[in-house]
């Protein structure tokens, strides 16, 4: 018989530091982000009063944090995080800021860290091209449309690019502030941050940064989207009873509300992995960021069907929630791609564990 | 939140060689032939021996039979014996209604069955589900009628998996047709060497071998009740609400966190590392099926499906490990086409046939323990708060889900 692998925890629980921290933004977004707040900023994609709000309570600075102060937020904090933010629909940078903060941390030269406390201080807003910039494409930026620069991949170059304009907003079903990035287009400073193997190990990790944030907000989103179709079914009378009775309907939100729960779990265990034991991370980083796309899909698609023809209206939240969960993740292009991830992970020698 | 790995003290090491060596001698090739001809996940010399260790109740003291095993050293336990498929079945029915002794019964039964439990000797299956009741249990027509101080058992049990390697059957019966139906049930330990029972085999599409049990005016005295009269409801649903994941969470951190998903999500393990070595496994020409990115597209999805059932929590863990492994199981079986079709022990077969296993075996996940649909059920009154719904029979009776 083989050699035993090693015996390993399974502890999915947070602290009493944790909750306080999820609570304390859950309440922040339940309170200053309702629904009329986002349709309010569906125009532009942005609440410039709300980030303002958000960044006074410290998401973006907890990120990179103070050693004096007693440290930075880690990676399964600022999932904590993003979950409300994800619930919520709000309409804010804030997965770009915290992963551009973070690559600008780590870079730690003159310009970045100037530009890192004018970010943290919410003075300015820097977004991240999360593809190479590539000759005769140009790519759609999260956050372009209100950045004040964006940190890009060109050639063998990490740089920091100011646009000389706002970067054109570019109208998109998540009304998200997106913008192209064109690399010869409108005039701007270009700062070059880094080269060659620092820049691609910089953007690789501000990819799976971005891609376990997104999923952290997507695993909030399914749950906000499911707990719509649940309340509804519970009101909604046909033939004599709640309409969540009929076990079509009740059995679908279960589904959706399986799917919330589990991603919201997954992405907890890839940002733990993350931040202790990185290599496991290529493997659970991109599964909990196409589950918990998948589960968003999912749960908003049960819930516009569930809430019947006042769901599929432009009046209902649903439809909000529908659109965030492709609009959000598919800036960033296939998801299915992840599942290229996934198997070089596995080639690479990444393998689930046998468990009791 | 904590996913690393445990620092063993020397105790638990020594403890895990321990138990490696104890494998290592007892899962001869004779084992794993006898237990695939039999059927039923059993081997009595193995439960023997485990039980000479006091193994078969780990947790219990040693003066109980038990091992008094930390939870630590218990985890290591369940971890080894699943990841060599020992046959550990009949030991799990077992401990359900060695529990419910314990908990319920008389010191004069318990000294009658608790040390064969403990042993090895004494095995128990359970009678729950009947020919015309599985997934509303409740409504169970098994009779107990009382008979001066005894009982008189009539009806028959389905699906009773060790029957005929057991010395009990731990038996839902019904002792009372005047009330709610949930109302009126009782738990029993029942002798299986009585005249009348019959046992008769089943064989599963997945390759077990079970029982249907016929009860046929078994006489037994009120020694073999286990828990209130008419109260039994109450008695069987804590072993359920276990099995259906609705339990309290491990206290250590070092168990699974979806319920009985747990044990269908070991079954996808198996099936993905017999897929993984066939699809890292080249050819006469070098090609490995894996180097293919459709392939390995597909094998990253089960991988992918086993962290999500992992992750998912309680009864919603158990329906999305069920139905992940019956969808897995068929893509798998479809991956290594054709030569996944033949049998383990036909030439030719592939990864020992686990892939044709598989498939036959899959969707006994979305079935036993009460389907995937009572699940839902469950979980959407209790955990989704969404109102319950009005059943034909519920105008007499109320709801089983109650109290």
């Amino acid at each position: 018989m083989t050699e035993s692998p090693p015996l390993r925890r399974n502890d999915y629980a947070l602290s009493a530091d944790q909750r306080a921290l999820a609570e304390a933004f859950e309440e922040f977004f339940r309170k200053e982000c309702p629904s009329s707040r986002v349709r309010d900023a569906e125009a532009t994609g942005f609440d410039a009063g709300l980030w303002t709000d958000l960044c006074r309570l410290g998401a973006v600075s907890m990120a990179v944090g103070d050693p004096a102060a007693g440290g930075r937020a880690s990676l399964v904090d600022l999932t904590l995080v993003a979950e409300p933010y994800g619930r919520y629909l709000a309409p804010l940078p804030l997965i770009e800021s915290i992963v551009a903060a973070h690559m600008l941390e780590r870079l730690g030269t003159a310009p970045a860290t100037e530009w890192l406390h004018r970010l943290a201080e919410a003075s300015c807003v820097v977004a991240v091209a999360l593809s190479p910039v590539q000759a005769g494409r140009r790519q759609l930026v999260p956050a372009g449309a209100i950045a004040d620069a964006v940190l890009c991949h060109d050639g063998a170059e990490l740089v920091l690019f100011e646009p000389a304009r706002p970067l054109a907003h570019v109208r998109n079903q998540a009304c998200a502030p997106l913008a192209r990035l064109d690399a010869t287009g409108p005039a701007g400073a270009r700062t070059v941050l880094a080269h060659g193997p620092a820049a691609v190990a910089l953007m690789a990790r501000a990819r799976q940064e971005w891609k376990l944030l997104t999923a952290a907000a997507l695993a909030g989103l399914a749950a906000g989207a499911v707990e719509l179709g649940i309340d509804f079914a519970k009101s909604r009378h046909a033939f004599g009873a709640p309409i969540g009775t009929f076990q079509a309907i009740a059995h679908s939100l279960v589904d959706a509300a399986a799917g919330a729960a589990g991603s919201r779990h997954l992405t907890w265990k890839a940002a733990w992995f993350s931040e202790h034991e990185p290599a496991s991370a290529e493997a659970l980083v991109p599964m909990a960021y196409l589950h918990s796309i998948r589960s968003a899909v999912r749960a908003t698609a049960v819930g516009v069907h569930v809430q019947g023809g006042f769901g599929f209206t432009r009046d209902s939240d649903e439809q909000l929630y529908f659109r965030r969960a492709k609009g959000w993740p598919l800036v960033y292009g296939d998801p299915n791609h992840e599942l290229s991830v996934i198997a070089d992970a596995i080639r690479n020698g990444w393998a689930p564990q046998m468990t009791a | 939140m904590d996913f690393g790995v445990v620092e063993l003290t020397d105790e638990a090491r020594a403890f895990w060689a321990e138990l490696r060596e104890f494998l290592d001698e007892q899962l001869t090739d004779d084992l794993r032939a006898a237990v695939h001809v039999a059927g039923s996940d059993f081997y009595e010399p193995f439960q023997r021996a485990m039980g000479a260790r006091g193994w078969l109740m780990p947790h219990w003291g040693t003066d109980e039979g038990g091992a008094a095993l930390d939870p630590v050293r218990r985890h290591i336990l369940a971890l080894e014996l699943s990841r060599q498929a020992a046959p550990i079945n009949i030991i799990d029915t077992t401990a359900i209604g060695a529990e419910a002794v314990k908990a319920w019964g008389s010191d004069e039964l318990r000294a009658e069955v608790l040390p064969g439990v403990t042993s090895g000797a004494i095995r128990i299956c359970l009678g729950y589900t009947e020919p015309d009741a599985g997934s509303d249990l409740a409504a169970v027509r098994t009779r107990a009628v009382r008979a001066g101080d005894d009982w008189i058992i009539k009806g028959s049990k389905m699906f009773t998996t060790g029957a005929q390697v057991s010395q009990f059957s731990f038996l839902l019966a019904r002792t009372n047709t005047e009330v709610a139906k949930h109302k009126g049930l009782t738990m029993f330990l029942v002798p299986l060497d009585d005249p009348g029972v019959s046992v008769g085999p089943i064989e599963t599409l997945g390759g077990e071998r079970t029982n249907v049990v016929y009860y046929g005016d078994v006489r037994i005295t009120d020694k073999y009740r286990l828990g209130p009269v008419d109260g039994g409801w109450s008695v069987l649903s804590a072993p359920l609400d276990e099995e259906h994941g609705i339990g309290t969470a491990n206290g250590q951190g070092l168990g699974e966190i979806n319920g009985q998903g747990a044990w269908h999500n070991r079954s996808l393990q198996r099936i993905f590392a017999a897929a993984h070595r066939w699809a890292v496994t080249p050819d006469a020409d070098g090609d490995a099926p894996i180097d293919e990115q459709a392939t390995a597209a597909r094998l990253a999805q089960v991988a992918m499906d086993i962290e999500v059932a992992r992750s998912t929590p309680g009864a919603m863990g158990r329906v999305v490990a069920a139905e992940l492994l019956i969808q897995d199981a068929a893509d798998l079986i479809d991956l290594a086409a054709p030569d996944s079709l033949i049998a383990r022990g036909e030439s030719g077969a592939v990864e020992d046939g686990t892939f044709e296993w598989g498939h036959r075996f899959a969707p006994g996940s979305a079935i036993y323990g009460g389907t995937v649909e009572i699940q839902r059920n469950i979980i959407a009154q209790r955990f989704l708060g969404l109102p319950r719904p009005l059943m034909p029979s519920a105008s007499k009776q109320s709801d089983p889900g109650k109290g």
